[in-house]
């Protein structure tokens, strides 16, 4: 390989590394989509396997749809606001704090269905069947996403607080964050549609 | 660096010895690991009753979380997104701190963003797996020597085929994209580090925090389930299977974090001048080995979350009694498990086609079916995953189209044979011990891609399936050919990453001892499984003893060999013959720059101008 030289450029400028860090992100996004993927495959496959009948149980009973979609409207209003906010910059504070928020009550919401979930039989401990167990992993990955984007919206929130950061790199980095929080909307309604209309 | 230019805004600590990232290194990331391991197991174990198997399995799950959690924190992982949270980015000195910038030999002991310092981690993390992997095979062989053989009792065998197999298939993962992809390939394509240096530390350290976990499987009664970890009997197994569900989780979050950067590197900080159709075919090769991963290995974590559950929270993904399947588990392995295989195979691969133009001085043979060879590989594999699941039960109707989709995969694995061979067609080849790896691979691969063709049909699946034939095929493909391209590329990049020359005698004495060893071993194998001896069982009967006892004298010269290659290893390192920049006179970047290689590997960014396999044409 032959090769040429030109003059020694240590800094790559801000536009290039937040295009780079954008990648980076939607690659790590492609990975949970299979992690996604691979749940709505299992409550899909048990849910038409439906193994002794063991789906839903006789004395079971499904979740209701609205308790789904009570945990997808925090993740669209906190997509909806943080994408806002990417375009009208003077209003970003404020709503990044919507987003910050919407987020915090999603995860408390969530938190507050895991530790209430109606679903194990009292005297052994173990879930009611498919449905229930799925509910379960599904639940966990909404709570999981819910804090990872918890966590992006408060630093974002301090960060835009401090003018000293350097704006060009902060403005990829709004869309890179754009990215995680459309993503997670996305999952939390597939994630909805599927419990509530596979059944 | 490439991102030590961020400065703006940032508030720095004008003295970096006042950081707390100063005072961070492996020895408090086992202190404070230990302490929330051991913390935890004993508040929680405080609370519950430990004769009920759920609760065992949970305050032990949840600890080799904290184990694995805490280490991160005491290696300082955490101070960089904490720092951004707040608003405060690291000062430039900072990471110039965490780049190893002037740390000498400590450097390999901290949360060290360094490519090259990340490289020389993997290597050194893998060769100690694969040492620990090779043991447990010997011992395996050693049981089997004859048959009634009582060297280790058949629970412990079962143990140790679970691990050898886990331990394996981890290490042989990132036994190529590890230290190369790490410390070769950003110099290969004119970058100064990878796209994301903190990410790079974190996968290997989040790699490292796996291995106690896995290990500590032996002192809780072992992995019984074999690699595959099929339900319902992983859920029904002891204790030691928490270490299995650990170790994949963690390792699963290293892969992602690792595939990401490495295939963010390659996208966006290849040279100037470096299109893709001058990428070299390493770098191609690891990179579709890594972009595989990305969605491949969360479907394994969603089975072993799956796992965990039931374990600890009484679900029954897997239970058919309520609502669960055992097909599900198999599904998801498997849609991972199959890839896996190619993820494994093509760094390796592409490692001997880099290798081969370099030594028989000819450009590579047809670039471009290279490419779509492994594109091909890559797209089929997540296509067959079912093939594994023939004799299931599982949809038989399906069978058939599985089976297509299989033997369809020997088209592009074919063209990646020709790419090869057209490349040593008429060559005059420079007998060095990576060229002679490439000629080990093509008989390899033969062997185990032939056989591969068999299993892939119903039929014949329907009397091999589960006997040591299928062990033998698998080691023909991971082993003689996955491994023997890591080999090569240890040797062909060994004076790039030490300075020095491999010890060539012992090089060749290692080769010869594992290549004979190896088909030894394995030859004889696919008669013993052909003839009906079933794979994972302590004992057999006395018809198989002579094959058995030849593919253990076999399995005994691969370890001799890989001895050798230790000791050739670690003597070369410290004392071998000091290596000129460019030992092989190869095209690649990499051959460039100096050892050792500064900290942003190019004093000037090369532009670059002709394909790296110009050989004998006339340079522009």
């Amino acid at each position: 390989m032959s090769t040429e030289t030109e003059f020694h450029i240590h800094h790559d400028a801000p536009e290039v590394v937040g295009r780079r860090e954008r990648l980076g992100v939607r690659l790590l996004i492609v990975a949970d989509g299979a992690f996604v993927f691979g749940m709505i495959f299992s409550y899909f496959y048990l849910r038409n396997l439906d193994a002794n009948g063991g789906w839903l149980p006789k004395g079971a009973h499904y979740l209701s749809a609205a308790s789904g979609w009570m945990t997808v409207v925090p993740l669209v209003v906190a997509a909806f606001a943080h994408r806002m906010g990417e375009r009208q910059r003077e209003s970003f504070k404020a709503l990044s704090i919507v987003t910050l928020v919407a987020l915090l009550l999603g995860a408390y919401y969530q938190w507050h269905q895991l530790a209430h979930m109606p679903f194990i039989v009292k005297d052994t401990g173990i879930f009611e069947g498919g449905y229930a167990s799925m509910w379960l992993l599904i639940a966990g990955a909404n709570f999981f996403h819910f804090l990872v984007g918890s966590f992006i919206a408060l630093g974002l929130v301090l960060r835009a607080r401090r003018a000293s950061i350097d704006p060009i790199l902060e403005t990829w980095r709004l869309r890179t964050a754009g990215s995680w929080f459309t993503w997670i909307a996305i999952s939390g309604i597939a994630c909805a549609l599927t419990t509530t209309f596979i059944r | 660096m490439t991102t030590l230019e961020h400065q703006v805004g940032s508030h720095p600590i004008p003295n970096p010895q006042k950081s707390l990232i100063t005072k961070l290194h492996m020895g408090t990331g086992l202190v404070i690991g230990a302490i929330f391991a051991f913390g935890t197991y004993y508040w929680l174990r405080s609370g519950q009753d430990m004769t009920v198997a759920r609760n065992v399995n949970k305050v032990l799950l949840i600890s080799m979380f904290m184990w694995s959690f805490g280490f991160m924190l005491g290696i300082g992982a955490f101070i960089g997104p904490f720092r951004w949270l707040i608003g405060k980015d690291l000062t430039a000195e900072e990471q110039l701190f965490l780049a190893g910038e002037g740390q000498g030999v400590s450097r390999y002991f901290r949360y060290c963003t360094d490519h090259k310092v990340v490289g020389i981690q993997y290597l050194v993390g893998v060769m100690a797996m694969l040492g620990v992997g090779g043991t447990l095979a010997m011992m395996i062989r050693t049981n089997l020597i004859s048959p009634g053989s009582k060297f280790v009792t058949p629970v412990i065998y079962n143990s140790l085929v679970g691990l050898h197999g886990i331990t394996m298939i981890v290490a042989m993962i990132v036994v190529s994209t590890g230290p190369f992809g790490n410390f070769i390939l950003p110099i290969m394509i004119g970058a100064r580090d990878m796209a994301f240096p903190r990410l790079n530390a974190l996968s290997w350290w989040v790699l490292f925090t796996a291995i106690p976990v896995l290990c500590s499987a032996w002192f809780l009664g072992g992995i019984p389930t074999g690699w595959t970890a099929y339900a319902p009997l992983s859920v029904q197994a002891g204790p030691g299977m928490n270490a299995f569900v650990a170790t994949i989780i963690i390792f699963a979050i290293s892969t992602a974090v690792a595939g990401a950067n490495i295939t963010a590197t390659v996208v966006t900080m290849r040279a100037k001048g470096m299109k893709w159709n001058r990428v070299p075919i390493f770098v191609i090769g690891a990179t579709m080995s890594v972009a595989l991963a990305i969605p491949a290995f969360p479907t394994f974590m969603v089975s072993m979350i799956m796992t965990a559950l039931d374990r600890t929270a009484g679900t029954t993904y897997f239970d058919a009694n309520f609502g669960g399947s055992g097909w599900l588990y198999a599904h998801l392995f498997w849609i991972m498990g199959h890839p896996e295989v190619y993820v494994i195979l093509l760094p390796g691969v592409a490692i001997l086609m880099e290798v081969a133009p370099v030594f028989v001085r000819k450009p590579l043979f047809s670039y471009t079916a290279a490419i779509l060879g492994f594109a091909g590989i890559a797209g089929l594999s997540v296509l067959v995953w079912a093939h594994h699941m023939y004799m299931s039960g599982w949809l038989p109707m399906l069978n058939g189209p599985f089976m297509v989709t299989t033997e369809m995969i020997s088209v592009p694995t074919g063209l990646i044979f020709l790419v090869i061979l057209g490349t040593l067609w008429r060559g005059k080849p420079w007998m060095k011990l990576p060229m002679l790896s490439v000629y080990a691979f093509l008989w390899n691969m033969l062997i185990g891609g032939v056989t591969g063709v068999y299993l892939s049909d119903v039929p014949a699946d329907n009397y091999l399936h589960g006997s040591m034939y299928v062990t033998a095929h698998f080691h023909y493909t991971l082993m003689g050919a996955a491994l023997t391209g890591a080999i090569a590329g240890l040797v062909y990049w060994f004076p790039k990453m030490t300075g020095r020359m491999l010890n060539e005698r012992a090089g060749y004495i290692s080769f010869w001892f594992t290549q004979i060893g190896f088909q030894i071993l394995f030859l004889g194998m696919f008669i013993a499984g052909a003839e009906g001896q079933p794979r994972r069982v302590a004992d057999y009967a006395a018809v198989y003893r002579n094959s058995d006892r030849i593919s253990t004298m076999g399995a005994y010269l691969i370890g001799t060999g890989m001895i050798t290659l230790l000791w050739a290893v670690v003597h070369s390192w410290r004392k071998g013959a000091i290596a000129p920049m460019n030992p092989w006179g190869a095209k690649t970047l990499e051959w460039t720059v100096p050892f050792p290689v500064p900290l942003e590997n190019f004093d000037e960014a090369p532009i670059i101008t002709s394909d790296p396999y110009g050989y004998g044409r006339s340079e522009k």
